[in-house]
C-alpha cells in the first residue's frame, strides 16, 4: 500500500473540493454516530459499560507480555501454530512462503487493517500468488488501488458507475449496471467461486482471547466466516494488542465495538475459533497459522504515551466525531489508518518525518476522546508528538523547527519575559495594525497574515491596554483606593 | 523458513518498565439478566425480527415438519442441506423429505471434502440446523461446529433455516460461552448468527445477502 501521509494537506485540498466527497461526508459520520449513541442506550449504564471497555484494554496492554504468553500456550494447546513477526518483512515471508508450500495460485483476504499495515497484497503479488479481498467495499478499494475512505465502508463514497467500469473490465460482471444491489451480487457470485475452490484464507483478528487461546472476528457480510471455514489453510495476522485476558473480558468488548463502529448490538457474524479443525470435522482449516505482528509496536511500549494507543480496537467512532475528518474524509490519512486512530496511531508506528500535517489536522475539541471506547487520549498524544517533533526527538524522527520558527520563539520568548520591552513593542504593533482600517475593522494587515484574516476581522486596538487604563484611572482617583485591598471594605454576600 | 521473532518481541514488552493495571469499574448487569423465560422469549423473537430475521413458533414436532415444509416449498427449494446435531438429527429429516419431495442431504453423503463442497456451495439453496443457544441480549444464535455441526452449512446456501427448542434461549452471551467452553473444552469454531448477512459498501445502500444466506428463518418450537 502506498503511503501518502506527507501529501496530508494537498489530498485534503482534493477532497475539500470534491462534491461527491462532501456529500457523503454531510451523512455518514453523523448517521453512525446517532446510530452508535442509539445502541449505547441499550446498556443498563452506558458510561459504565464504556468506562469498564477502557479498564479491560488498559489492562491488556499493561500485561501484554504476560497476556501473549498465556494466549500462545493456549493456542498451541488448541492446535493453532503461532508466529512471532518483528516486522512486515518477515510477516510477509512467513505467509508468502507458506502459499507456496501449499503451493496455492490465490488466497482470499477478510477486511483487515493489519494486512494493509503490512503491505500483504503487494508482497503476494510480487510472488505471483493473486490476493482476493472478499469485503465487498474492500473488493472495490483493491480493484481501483484507493485507500480506505471509511474503516466501516472503505469504498462507500465511490460513484457506481465508476464501480460498473471497474466490473466490466475485471470480469467481475459482463453486463453494465449501475444498482448497487446488483453490483453486489455481481461481486457476491464472482467471489464465491474463489470461496468455493479455496485452498488458502487470510483474515485479521479482532480480539485474541488469552485464556482459551481463541481469536475473534467481527463482519456483517460473512466473508470472513468462508475465508475461515473454506480453506485448508488459515492465516489469522493479529497485531500484538488484540489480547484480552478472558471471555467475558472478550464478550463485553464484542459488545463496545458493534456498538462504537456500526450501532450494531452485534455485528451478524462474531466468529471465535481455537484452533483448526479437529478430526472428523467436515469443514474448517486443517491448519491455522496464527501469525502475531509487532512492527513497531514493542517500541510504543516503552513511551507512557504511545502505549496507551495501543489499546485501540479499531472501532472507527472517532472518525464520525472528528470535524476534520468530517471535512477531508479518509483519503489523506495516507496509510491504512485514517482520522484520530490514524493520527495517534500511524507517527508512532512511521515516525515523525512525515507525518507532521497528521499530527497538526486537529482542533482539540476532545470529541473522539470522549467517544473512544478504548480510553485514548487523542488531544494529549497529538500534542506530545507535536513536542517530540519540535523537540527533534531521535526516536519519533521528529523534524524540528525552522530557523524562521525558532528565531521567532527566542524573540518572542525574551519580549516576554521583559514587560518593558512587551508594552513598547505592543504600544507600536497596535498603531501598525491600526494603520490597515477598512471600514472601522482591520481585514489584512500584509499577504503572510492572510490566512488568519481569511475567515476574520480584528476590531480596532485601542490606543491603551486594560493595564495603561487601571493605572490611569489610579493616578486620577488619587488617594485610598476602597478596591485597593479587602480589608478596606467589607464584601457584600448576595442572596 | 523464516525465523520466528518471538524471544526478541518479548524480551522488549518485558523490558518496558511496568505500569498499574487499571481498576475495574462496576458493570451493572444487562437488563435481560433479569428477565423470566416468557419475557426472554419475547425479547429475543423482538431482537432477531428488527435484525432481519424470521420467526416462527411452532408448538410440536408435527408443525415443525408441517411449516419447514411449507417454507421449503415458498422458497422454491429443491434440496437442501441438514446439520447432523443434537436438535436435527432426531427429526430424520432425509426419510421425511422423501415423503413431502424435497430432497434433503446431510454432509456425510459426501465423503470427499471437495464434493462437499461443490453440494454445499452449489447443490443446496437452503442449509438447516440447529442451534445451542439463541441469546436474548441481541437475537443472536449461537453454533458450536464440531463434526455433527460442520461450518458452511449455515454459511453457504443463501436461506438458512435453523431450529431451535425454547429452552435454548438464554439472556446473555455470557451463559452460552460459559456453558460451551465449560472443563477446558475448546470447539475448533462457536459462530454467532445475528440475522442474514449484509453490507451496505456500495453507496451506503443496505441488502441482504452479500456473501451469507440472505434470509435467517427461525423454527422456534415448544
Ligand atoms: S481510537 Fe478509539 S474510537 Fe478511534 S478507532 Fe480506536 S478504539 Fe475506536
Amino acid at each position: 500500500m502506498k503511503v501518502t501521509t506527507a501529501h496530508f494537506k494537498a489530498t485534503a485540498r482534493v477532497e475539500l473540493g470534491n462534491a461527491r466527497t462532501q456529500r457523503f461526508l454531510q451523512i455518514l459520520p453523523l448517521r453512525l454516530s446517532a446510530r452508535r449513541n442509539a445502541a449505547y442506550a441499550s446498556f443498563a449504564d452506558p458510561a459504565a459499560a464504556h468506562a469498564y471497555g477502557q479498564a479491560i484494554r488498559g489492562e491488556g496492554v499493561a500485561r501484554l507480555p504476560e497476556l501473549l504468553e498465556t494466549f500462545e500456550a493456549n493456542a498451541r494447546a488448541n492446535g493453532a501454530r503461532v508466529f512471532w513477526a518483528a516486522d512486515s518483512q518477515a510477516a510477509n515471508a512467513y505467509i508468502v512462503d507458506l502459499a507456496r508450500q501449499k503451493g496455492v495460485r490465490y488466497v482470499t483476504k477478510g477486511k483487515s487493517m493489519i494486512t494493509e499495515e503490512l503491505g500483504l497484497n503487494e508482497a503476494l503479488a510480487a510472488n505471483g500468488i493473486i490476493p482476493w479481498e472478499t469485503d465487498l467495499g474492500e473488493f472495490i478499494a483493491q480493484l481501483l488501488e484507493r485507500p480506505p475512505f471509511h474503516i466501516v465502508g472503505p469504498a462507500i463514497n465511490i460513484p457506481v458507475e465508476e464501480i460498473r467500469d471497474i466490473f466490466i473490465a475485471r470480469g467481475v460482471m459482463a453486463t453494465p449496471t449501475t444498482d448497487p444491489v446488483t453490483l453486489g451480487r455481481a461481486a457476491r457470485r464472482f467471489l464465491r467461486d474463489k470461496f468455493r475452490d479455496l485452498q488458502m484464507g487470510i483474515t485479521g483478528v479482532n480480539i485474541a482471547v488469552a485464556e482459551t487461546g481463541t481469536v475473534i472476528n467481527v463482519e456483517n457480510e460473512g466473508n470472513i466466516r468462508f475465508n475461515k471455514s473454506s480453506p485448508r489453510t488459515l492465516v489469522c495476522v493479529m497485531s500484538l494488542e488484540k489480547v484480552v485476558p478472558g471471555m467475558a473480558d472478550a464478550l463485553h468488548m464484542l459488545r463496545v465495538l458493534c456498538r462504537s463502529a456500526t450501532g450494531q448490538a452485534a455485528g451478524a457474524y462474531l466468529s471465535f475459533d481455537s484452533g483448526p479443525q479437529r478430526q472428523g470435522e467436515k469443514d474448517g482449516p486443517e491448519e491455522l497459522h496464527i501469525v502475531i505482528l509487532d512492527n513497531g509496536r514493542s517500541a510504543m511500549v516503552r513511551d507512557a504515551h504511545t502505549r496507551e494507543v495501543l489499546r485501540c480496537i479499531r472501532c472507527g467512532a472517532c472518525l464520525n466525531a472528528c470535524p476534520v475528518y468530517g471535512k477531508v474524509g479518509g483519503y489523506p490519512y495516507g496509510w491504512a489508518y485514517s482520522g484520530p486512530m490514524g493520527q495517534v496511531l500511524t507517527p508512532a508506528l512511521r515516525g515523525l518525518s512525515d507525518t507532521g500535517d497528521l499530527i497538526r489536522a486537529c482542533t482539540l475539541c476532545h470529541r473522539c476522546k470522549t467517544i473512544c471506547p478504548a480510553g485514548i487520549d487523542h488531544p494529549a498524544t497529538l500534542l506530545y508528538y507535536r513536542y517530540k517533533d519540535v523537540q527533534m526527538d531521535p526516536q519519533f524522527n521528529g523534524r524540528g523547527v525552522s530557523p524562521l520558527e525558532r528565531l521567532t520563539y527566542r524573540a518572542y520568548g525574551l519580549i516576554g519575559s521583559h514587560p518593558g520591552l512587551w508594552r513598547l513593542l505592543g504600544r507600536a504593533a497596535r498603531r501598525v495594525a491600526n494603520r490597515h482600517r477598512r471600514n472601522g475593522a482591520i481585514q489584512r494587515i500584509a499577504r503572510w497574515t492572510d490566512g488568519w484574516f481569511s475567515s476574520r476581522d480584528l476590531p480596532l486596538l485601542p490606543r491603551d491596554t486594560f493595564h495603561d487604563r487601571w493605572r490611569q484611572r489610579q493616578a486620577a482617583t488619587a488617594g485610598p483606593d476602597k478596591y485597593a485591598s479587602p480589608d478596606a471594605a467589607p464584601r457584600r454576600r448576595k442572596g | 523458513m523464516t525465523v520466528n521473532d518471538r524471544e526478541t518481541i518479548l524480551q522488549r514488552l518485558k523490558a518496558a518498565a511496568s505500569h498499574p493495571v487499571p481498576p475495574r469499574p462496576l458493570l451493572p448487569p444487562l437488563p435481560e439478566m433479569a428477565l423470566d423465560a416468557d419475557r426472554l422469549r419475547e425479547v429475543f423473537v423482538q431482537r432477531l425480527t428488527e435484525q432481519g430475521g424470521e420467526v416462527h413458533p411452532v408448538a410440536n414436532r408435527a408443525a415443525l415438519l408441517e411449516t419447514l415444509g411449507r417454507i421449503l416449498a415458498d422458497e422454491q427449494v429443491v434440496r437442501a442441506m441438514a446439520a447432523a446435531d443434537k436438535v436435527v438429527a432426531p427429526l430424520d429429516l432425509v426419510s421425511w423429505g422423501r415423503q413431502v419431495g424435497v430432497e434433503i442431504v446431510t454432509p456425510e453423503a459426501y465423503p470427499d471434502r471437495d464434493g462437499y463442497a461443490r453440494a454445499v456451495f452449489d447443490d443446496v439453496q437452503a442449509g438447516i440446523t440447529g442451534a445451542d443457544f439463541a441469546v436474548a441480549e441481541s437475537g443472536t444464535l449461537v453454533l458450536v461446529h464440531d463434526t455433527r455441526q460442520a461450518r458452511l452449512i449455515s454459511l453457504a446456501p443463501v436461506l438458512h433455516i435453523a431450529v431451535v427448542p425454547v429452552d435454548r434461549i438464554v439472556p446473555a452471551y455470557e451463559t452460552a460461552v460459559t456453558a460451551i467452553y465449560a472443563d477446558g473444552r475448546r470447539p475448533s469454531q462457536v459462530t454467532f448468527i445475528t440475522g442474514p448477512s449484509m453490507t451496505a459498501d456500495i453507496q451506503a445502500t443496505p441488502f441482504k445477502g452479500m456473501h451469507g444466506p440472505q434470509k435467517v428463518i427461525v423454527l422456534l418450537v415448544g
